[in-house]
């Protein structure tokens, strides 16, 4: 972020006719935004947002016990389990395409490639459709309703980001300097060996902020669920929203406040784990900026 | 395994067709909002650079699919009404607009401070040293991450089937969900995968000639 006086690659330092330009635009814009935000704090106010009953109604103590704090577990629970299946695939993929024998790395190519092109919600959907259409149910496991969404969910989610995951190890792992492996062959190491030992714990350290990125947007795909009716956030939201009828929005918006509580202190908890791993040592990195911009994206 | 392959196929182009022009509407309305976005990021007004920020961060952290079903579903409840392919524009326009505000400005953020200093130094104003030698620069850092941003927009783009547009993975839906099931379950899948596919490939093409075109003759 570019701050006054200071020299900026699009400003010099300002002197003193600039600082009152500089103010001057400072006062003009927040009385713009304040009075936007004031139309339409008056706009919805007159269309009875902020009734006291419509947000009382949905924040119930007895809702909040029902729906609100379930809704809040089960979207943690399938971000948790998602997360982990998402790791789990993203290292074995993510390995398989640096691996030295070349089937494997072509059958992770094609999967990377692959489930990166299909749109996540596509995926589990399908993964829900196709079940019982093979000869094979989910219903002979004797899962309730909820379990089985919470599978094809966790199973979209993690088959999904396994995909990005894997990218962003190979994309760590072709930035590590060449010296890192060669220097392990040198001293008699195989190749499992160096991978496992010297490559691994260097590219995990040095791509983990944007894993985390990943896993903030993993949460945030998390609200997919409301497709095939898993009672996450997003459809418990929903469902309170029709009991209440003219408290809809309402629920809504607590709904997306909470997502925004919870991926804001995710995101913090990644720029507490850049900083701290910045302290450590690794080999530097030729290339992560352009990993993480291409994290970023997905 | 492609039975009735001409109404699938036709049901498919359709899908793809508004897939890929909801992509590229609501893409034009992200670069719009991204330009402003950044435009307030680098003002020297503080409240706009707040704004800006609180804009970015509202869209990063809350769930494509809310923002949708909060503007089609909740909306109309305080008296804002549209269409659903308006809201599907506006929320994916507006969802992208933030996170291409965020890669525009890294784009500037990535020049060097040098080359603005000896912009100035030589005399160049405000303008000048903006349009000749930052943003022909930024523009090219810029390019390919805008590229990424704009293939996720196509894979984003079928969120809008939870408010009724008929897109590509909306059609596959009905397709698979046909009452009297016309259309094989893989037939179906592989025909929407490609589909996807293609339309990625295409973009990714575009975005190398773009790449090509902005790239500096050495």
């Amino acid at each position: 972020m570019s701050r006054p006086n200071e020299s900026t690659v699009l400003f010099d330092a300002l002197g003193p006719k600039g600082r009152r330009n500089s103010n001057i635009a400072s006062v003009v814009s927040a009385v713009v935004l304040l009075g936007l935000l004031a139309l339409a704090g008056v706009q919805l106010a007159a269309e009875g947002f902020f009734e006291q009953s419509r947000w009382a109604n949905p924040l119930d103590i007895l809702v909040v016990q029902t729906t609100w704090v379930p809704a809040i577990l089960d979207t943690l629970l399938a971000f948790a389990l998602g997360s982990v299946l998402a790791l789990l695939l993203g290292v074995i993929i993510g390995f398989g395409r640096i691996s030295q024998f070349a089937p494997t790395r072509w059958l992770s190519a094609g999967y990377v490639q692959f489930f990166r092109a299909v749109p996540l919600v596509l995926l589990i959907w399908i993964t829900f459709t196709i079940d019982g259409r093979f000869g094979f149910t989910t219903d002979v496991l004797g899962w309730s309703n909820d379990a089985r969404r919470l599978t094809f969910l966790v199973l979209g989610l993690g088959i999904y980001n396994g995909a990005i995951l894997a990218e962003i190890l190979r994309a760590g792992v072709a930035a590590l300097p060449p010296g890192q492996a060669m220097a392990g062959y040198a001293i008699g190491l195989r190749h499992g060996q160096v991978q496992r030992l010297v490559v691994l714990p260097q590219v995990v350290r040095n791509m983990l902020p944007a894993v985390l990125a990943q896993l903030v947007i993993l949460l945030k795909d998390t609200s997919l669920g409301y497709v095939i009716t898993y009672p996450e956030l997003l459809h418990s939201a929903s469902i309170v929203g029709r009991d209440y009828g003219n408290s809809f929005l309402q629920a809504l918006v607590i709904a997306a406040f909470i997502y925004f509580v919870l991926a804001y202190v995710l995101s913090k908890l990644v720029v507490v784990a850049e900083r701290r791993l910045r302290k450590k040592t690794a080999a530097p990195l030729a290339r992560v900026q352009q990993v993480e911009a291409a994290a970023v994206t997905d | 395994m492609f039975e009735n392959f001409d109404l699938m196929a036709d049901a498919l182009l359709k899908g793809m067709w508004t897939t890929v022009w909801v992509t590229l509407a609501s893409y034009t309305i992200a670069l719009v909002i991204g330009v402003v976005l950044v435009v307030m990021h680098v003002s020297p007004a503080l409240p706009a650079r707040w704004a800006a920020n609180a804009y970015t961060q509202l869209f990063r952290n809350v769930p494509l699919l809310a923002v949708l079903i909060i503007m089609f579903f909740g909306l109309p409840q305080i008296g804002i009404k549209a269409e659903n392919w308006v809201w599907a524009l506006l929320g994916l326009g507006m969802y992208t607009g933030a996170f291409v505000g965020e890669t525009m400005r890294s784009g500037i953020n990535s020049i060097p401070l040098g080359q603005a200093e000896a912009a100035r130094s030589i005399g160049l104003t405000f303008s000048q040293s903006l349009g000749t030698v930052i943003m022909p620069q930024a523009i090219r850092a810029v390019i390919p991450p805008l590229g990424s941003l704009l293939i996720a927009l196509v894979k984003n783009s079928a969120l809008v089937l939870a408010i009724g547009v008929a897109e590509l993975t909306a059609r596959a839906r009905r397709l698979i969900e046909d009452p009297e099931s016309k259309f094989d379950l893989w037939g179906v899948i592989i025909g929407v995968t490609v589909s996807y596919l293609l339309i990625a490939l295409v973009l990714s093409y575009l975005v190398r000639l773009a790449e090509k075109r902005a790239a500096f003759v050495r």
